[in-house]
């Protein structure tokens, strides 16, 4: 049977070959919506995806094997960020956390410490800081703001919550032995926001992406973040924001 | 020859940029100034080198030679990049 989810601000349907994806999506379920939009996959697609599956696993050190109930998960995410770019949002790399109702994002290569990074703002602000997503949020773009989702892809440790929160800033994490943090300019930061975001394999997504990225790079503060893992990056990081000169 | 349909550009205030689509084993961005820019513009209908050329020539204040310099370097780097359907 479908079943309907919510995430970047829209409803997909999917019709799940394996009740794996349900549970998966457990509290971004919603009522059933004649508008959603559709994001099953067949069984051709699911195999057709477990090549790059692999490739990315085995990039990234992890087990290789993958059940074709696993790998429906990889791929109904596959197509809904290949859609996004048409409605206003995209798939970005990195981790989300909002305080105070306003979202910071932390983006790097995997291994960084993007995770690490989120959990000492976690410990920080303690209740203040909700996780949106810890390692794959949407961005949306809406009335020429950007919106940091949560989505049920959230990471291996599965931190986020259904929440859509204006971005304040993004970091681009650098590891370091001192912390230190510096503004950047659009320019100096769009690339390595752009390694992180998703690439559609549509021409004309694609060139959505780059527009609704530009957006997100305008409307939030860039930082540069040198960063060791110690409770005191959080506080260079977040002090930044008061830095006004 | 003609820009790969795979490869898309996109302008900011200052740059121009060319990157690529999921299908393509091309994963970085191009940052070109508004020169570079103008000649992959060009590109996205089919066209020649010489043709190129002329259009730029007409457009800004250079030498032919130096023109002629630059437009063979920005297709090259775009041939490397697998930007180019000859």
């Amino acid at each position: 049977m479908a079943f309907y989810i919510r995430t970047a601000g829209l409803t997909f349907r999917i019709e799940p070959n394996f009740s794996t994806i349900e549970r998966y999506c457990a509290g971004y379920t919603c009522p059933a919506d004649e508008a959603a939009i559709n994001a099953s996959v067949t069984l051709d697609e699911i195999e057709a995806e477990r090549a790059s599956a692999v490739k990315a696993a085995l990039s990234e050190g992890r087990s290789a094997e993958f059940t074709q109930a696993q790998l429906e998960i990889l791929t109904v995410h596959k197509k809904i960020s290949e859609v996004i770019p048409k409605y206003g949002a995209f798939l970005f790399h990195g981790s989300a956390v909002e305080v105070d109702g306003e979202a910071y994002v932390f983006t790097a290569k995997s291994g960084t410490g993007k995770s690490t990074h989120a959990a000492l703002w976690r410990k920080k602000f303690g209740e203040r800081a909700v996780m949106i997503n810890d390692d794959k949020p949407f961005i949306l773009i809406r009335d020429g703001r950007a919106f940091a989702c949560g989505s049920p892809w959230n990471g291996k440790h599965r931190l986020g919550s259904d929440l859509t929160v204006p971005v304040k800033a993004v970091y681009l994490l650098n590891r370091g032995n001192i912390n230190k943090v510096y503004n950047i300019k659009k320019s100096e930061a769009f690339p390595s926001l752009y390694e992180q975001t998703y690439r559609p394999d549509d021409p004309g997504m694609l060139a959505k992406t780059l527009i609704l990225l530009d957006k997100l790079a305008s409307t939030a503060k860039l930082y540069r973040l040198y960063c060791n893992m110690q409770p005191e990056a959080a506080d260079t990081a977040y002090e930044a924001l008061e830095d006004r000169s | 020859m003609k820009l790969n349909r795979e490869f898309v550009t996109h302008s900011t205030e200052n740059e121009h940029i060319t990157v690529a689509t999921g299908k393509s084993s091309f994963t970085g961005m191009l940052r070109s100034n508004q020169t570079a820019g103008f000649i992959i513009e060009q590109l996205k209908h089919e066209t020649t080198e010489e043709e190129i050329a002329a259009a730029l020539f007409a457009e800004y204040d250079a030498p032919e030679d130096v023109i002629k310099r630059d437009v063979h370097a920005v297709i090259e780097k775009l041939r490397s990049i697998g930007a180019i359907d000859e």
